[in-house]
C-alpha cells in the first residue's frame, strides 16, 4: 500500500515534463534555427523532472522488498 | 502434448504455407509487372507481398511459442524474480568474494583496455595528417567530447575533463548493453553507481578548491551578503554532499527500471518470448542508456562548473 502511494509521485513527473515538451514545442516552432540548442536543454530539463519519478520507484521498491 | 497444442501447431504450420505460396506468387507477379509503367498496380502488389511475409514471421513465432511452452511446461502466471541489491558472495577469486557486477565491470575494463592496446600500437601508427576513413571517426568523437566539456566548465578544465568523460560515456553504454545478453548491467547495482557519483564529487571539490582557494570557496558559498553566510555555507554543504547521491540514485534506478520492465515483459509473454524482448531491449537497453550517460555527464559537467563559480566582482 505504501509503495502504491509512493509511486503517485509519478503523476508530477509526467505533467512536468509534459509543460516542458510543451513550452520546447513552441519554442521550437516559433525559432526553428534554435531547435538543436533547445533540445539538449529539453533533454536536460526531462531527466530531472524524471528524477523525482525514479527515486519514487526506488522507495517503492524498498517498501515493497521488506 | 495435447491435442490443442496440436492443433495449434497445425493452424500455424497452415498459415505459414499459405503464407509462403502467396509471398511466391506476387513476388512472381511483380517481376512481370516490373516492364510496364503502370505503378499502382505494382505498389498494391508489393503491400500483399509484405503482408505475407509477416504472417510469415508471426506464424512461425506463434508456432515456436507453442513449441517452447510445451517444452518448459506452462509458467504459472506473471512470475517475475529480481532483487534489488546483486548479490555479493556469488564468485570467489583468489580468496576475495566479488558480486557478479564486479566480474561484468572488470570484463568491461578487460574489453576497453584490449582496445585501447590495439588502437595504440596497429591504428595509430598508421595515422597521417590528412585524416581519411577511420581517423576522422576518432577525431570527430574526441573533438565532440572535447567541445562539449569546454563549452560547459572553460578551457582549463574542459581539457583535463574530457578523457575522464569520454571513458564514462564508453563504460556507461558498454555496461548497459551487457543487459542484452540476459546479465545483470554493472550500473544496475547501487554500489557502482554510487561510486561514480563519488568521483565527480571528489572532482569538484578538487576543481573549486584549486580555481578559487579555500577562503575564496567558502565565500563563494556563503553568497554575497555577510550576515547570512554563517547560514548558507551548512545549507550549501549539505546540497552539494547531496549531489553524488542524487546522481547514483537517478542512473541506479534508470538502470533498474529498464530491467524490472523487461522481466516483466518476459514474465507476461512466458514461451511465446521469442524475439520480442529482443526488439523492446534495443529501447530499454541501448538508447535509455545512451540518454542516460550523456545525463550523467552534462550535470556532472555542470555541477563542477558551479563549483568554480566564484563571487562577481563588484
Amino acid at each position: 500500500m505504501g509503495s502504491a502511494i509512493a509511486m503517485l509521485t509519478a503523476l508530477g513527473a509526467g505533467f512536468g515534463m509534459c509543460f516542458a515538451t510543451a513550452k520546447a514545442v513552441e519554442s521550437v516552432a516559433r525559432q526553428p534555427e534554435a531547435a538543436s540548442k533547445i533540445q539538449t536543454i529539453l533533454l536536460l530539463g526531462c531527466a530531472l523532472a524524471e528524477s523525482t519519478a525514479i527515486y519514487a520507484f526506488v522507495v517503492a521498491l524498498i517498501l515493497s522488498g521488506k | 502434448m495435447s491435442t490443442a497444442d496440436l492443433i495449434k501447431i497445425g493452424a500455424s504450420v497452415v498459415i505459414f504455407i499459405l503464407c509462403l505460396v502467396g509471398n511466391i506468387h506476387f513476388k512472381g507477379v511483380i517481376k512481370n509487372f516490373s516492364n510496364e509503367v503502370d505503378k499502382k498496380t505494382i505498389k498494391k502488389k508489393k503491400k500483399l507481398k509484405t503482408l505475407c511475409f509477416s504472417g510469415m514471421l508471426i506464424s512461425i513465432w506463434f508456432a515456436l511459442g507453442v513449441f517452447i511452452t510445451w517444452f518448459s511446461g506452462k509458467h504459472s502466471a506473471m512470475h517475475i524474480e529480481f532483487s534489488m541489491f546483486s548479490d555479493r558472495s556469488s564468485v570467489e577469486l583468489f580468496g576475495l568474494k566479488l558480486g557478479e557486477t564486479t566480474i561484468y565491470t572488470m570484463i568491461i575494463v578487460l574489453i576497453v583496455t584490449i582496445l585501447c592496446l590495439i588502437f595504440r600500437f596497429f591504428v595509430f601508427p598508421k595515422f597521417k595528417d590528412k585524416p581519411e576513413g577511420f581517423q576522422n571517426v576518432i577525431e570527430l568523437c574526441v573533438e565532440t567530447v572535447e567541445n562539449f566539456c569546454i563549452d560547459a566548465t572553460g578551457k582549463k578544465a574542459g581539457k583535463s575533463l574530457a578523457p575522464y568523460m569520454f571513458a564514462l560515456a564508453i563504460y556507461l553504454v558498454l555496461s548497459a548493453s551487457f543487459e542484452l545478453f540476459g546479465l545483470r548491467a554493472p550500473t544496475s547495482d547501487l554500489v557502482v553507481t554510487f561510486s561514480m557519483g563519488l568521483i565527480t564529487f571528489i572532482l569538484l571539490n578538487f576543481f573549486g578548491f584549486k580555481k578559487l582557494g579555500i577562503g575564496g570557496r567558502f565565500k563563494a558559498m556563503g553568497g554575497p551578503m555577510v550576515a547570512m553566510r554563517p547560514i548558507m555555507i551548512p545549507m550549501k554543504i549539505v546540497s552539494d554532499i547531496a549531489i553524488p547521491i542524487s546522481l547514483a540514485c537517478r542512473l541506479f534506478g534508470n538502470m533498474l527500471g529498464g530491467m524490472i520492465v523487461m522481466e516483466l515483459l518476459k514474465g507476461a509473454l512466458g514461451g511465446y518470448a521469442a524475439g520480442i524482448p529482443g526488439i523492446a531491449g534495443l529501447y530499454f537497453n541501448l538508447f535509455h542508456p545512451l540518454i542516460q550517460a550523456y545525463i550523467f555527464i552534462t550535470l556532472s559537467l555542470t555541477f563542477i562548473d558551479e563549483a568554480m563559480e566564484g563571487l562577481e566582482e563588484e
